[in-house]
């Protein structure tokens, strides 16, 4: 037992306090270090070892969990059906107007001359893993560099942008959330058209920023990616609170995420869109081998 | 004999971070949001069956290892399991023999790890005592910890010895 000795209580103490400083220093490099290659090739080591074990349980356990959660709300489902149905009937005559819109879009950028810009492509790719922590906001994903993805792309899901790649291995990558407050996004309100950033805040509505803001925004505008380095137009989410600019001080305001990131299973990776960081990268990275990514703690300007 | 312990306690250690990233982790079982704090819990429950130096030592690897593969900064958790490591090492003696205080050191020690480690994210940079919900993120693995302490720490008395299926050492 503890203590017995005197002489014993000052090793462990001593073990103790060295542990701690140095806990203190790996944390302090990993905070002060701009490109942390090190710190990324461990992540990548250890998250090798710990994939085949996660996609095991996780193909052993999810069953078992969907057919829990299924029994926990088997009450809600019916409300949940009549719900659905309805709105499938809402949304199948939205998709009418939209084809005949569509239609006319097509035939006037014809007419003018214009290049009609093609279809993203996308990985999908189902998560297998999170953080082990309420304060983690990472996914794992069975798709990497060998399916095409690289360090920077985007992420969707059928709602909006879940995050960005952040690490990628040769079969699988990882994701940080948008809900991250290392994720920055570079945005536009699609009701004022004026740009801004919006960034995590490690749990539900992100913070909005506004640059130059004249008019003032308001509550559910839609908020889409500015196309810096994401693609333009995904969405992002929805303005939470209204606010209006002030001569002298930064627009802000919160939106709510358009993803139901605690929900999330499967996801797409937009392969078609190269993001700045990532052709850099490329130049640097064998096809096929693991990449790294910005440091785990470094802000990331413009989107992500 | 303290190999074998060792070894033991390291995959348990390694089971819960599989555990809490799959089946406890987004999307998996959350009640209320939360998951328990696996890694913590199984950090508690190995500290009356391996030597002082050794426990300190397997909560600084847990540490690490969750480190690696969550967002945090790399380094955070390791401090804070060498802390929790360091407390239920000192107060094992108190609550090795007794199922009722077991569980509430569980509670006390996860509580004192998730505000370790908030204060350490606060003051690494991560603005973790500012994120939404912190209250329930800070509680509700304590909660869930001192339920689960009983099974899993009968798991663990199993695991290190065999033949003594009974509570009191």
């Amino acid at each position: 037992m503890f203590p017995q000795s005197g002489r014993r209580l000052n090793r462990v103490t001593i073990l103790f306090a060295s542990l701690v400083a140095l806990g203190f220093i790996i944390a302090t490099f990993d905070v002060r270090s701009d490109t942390n290659d090190v710190g990324n090739v461990l992540r990548e080591g250890t998250q090798s070892v710990f994939t085949p074990l996660q996609k095991g349980v996780d193909w052993i356990a999810t069953p078992v969990v969907g057919f829990v959660d299924g029994v926990a709300n088997l009450a809600g489902l019916r409300d949940d059906n009549e719900r659905l149905a309805e709105r499938v009937r809402e949304l199948e005559a939205q998709v009418r107007a939209t084809d005949a819109l569509e239609e006319q879009v097509l035939q006037l950028q014809l007419i003018n001359g214009l290049e009609i810009p093609s279809e993203l492509s996308t990985v999908a790719a189902r998560i297998y893993a999170s953080g082990t922590s309420p304060f983690d906001n990472v996914r794992y994903i069975d798709k990497g560099a060998n399916d095409g993805i690289v360090v920077g792309q985007a992420v969707v899901d059928e709602d909006g942008l879940v995050g960005r790649v952040d690490l990628v291995s040769a079969n699988d990558a990882r994701i940080r959330l948008i809900t991250d407050p290392v994720v920055a996004v570079g945005v536009r309100v699609q009701s004022t058209n004026e740009t801004g950033i919006v960034s995590g805040r490690g749990d539900g509505p992100l913070r909005l920023e506004m640059f130059r803001a004249t008019e003032p925004i308001r509550e559910g505008a839609l908020v889409v990616t500015d196309g810096s380095r994401f693609p333009p137009g995904i969405v992002v989410g929805t303005v939470a609170r209204t606010a209006g600019a002030e001569v002298g001080f930064v627009l802000r305001s919160e939106v709510t995420p358009a993803a139901r990131l605690s929900e999330v299973d499967y996801v797409k990776v937009i392969v078609g869109f190269s993001p700045i960081d990532a052709e850099l990268e490329s130049n640097t990275d064998t096809p096929g081998t693991a990449s790294t990514t910005t440091s785990s703690t470094s802000p990331v300007s413009g989107d992500g | 004999m303290r190999r074998s312990r060792i070894v033991i306690a390291f995959a348990a250690v390694v089971i819960a971070i599989v555990l809490q990233t799959t089946v406890f982790g987004a999307g998996g079982i959350q009640p209320f949001g939360v998951a328990p704090a696996l890694v913590t819990l199984v950090i508690i429950g190995v500290a009356p069956y391996i030597e002082a130096e050794y426990h300190i030592l397997l909560g600084f690897t847990a540490g690490i290892l969750i480190d690696l593969i969550g967002s945090g900064t790399l380094g955070l958790w390791a401090m804070t399991l060498t802390v929790v490591a360091f407390a239920s090492t000192a107060l094992r003696a108190r609550y090795a023999d007794s199922i009722v205080l077991s569980i509430v050191f569980t509670f006390a020690l996860t509580l004192g790890g998730q505000l370790v480690y908030v204060f350490l994210g606060t003051l690494f940079g991560q603005e973790t005592a500012a994120e939404p919900d912190l209250v329930p993120k800070i509680i509700l693995p304590a909660v869930w910890n001192a339920l689960l302490a009983y099974p899993v720490f009968w798991i663990l008395r199993v695991a290190f010895r065999p033949r003594d299926r009974s509570w009191t050492a």
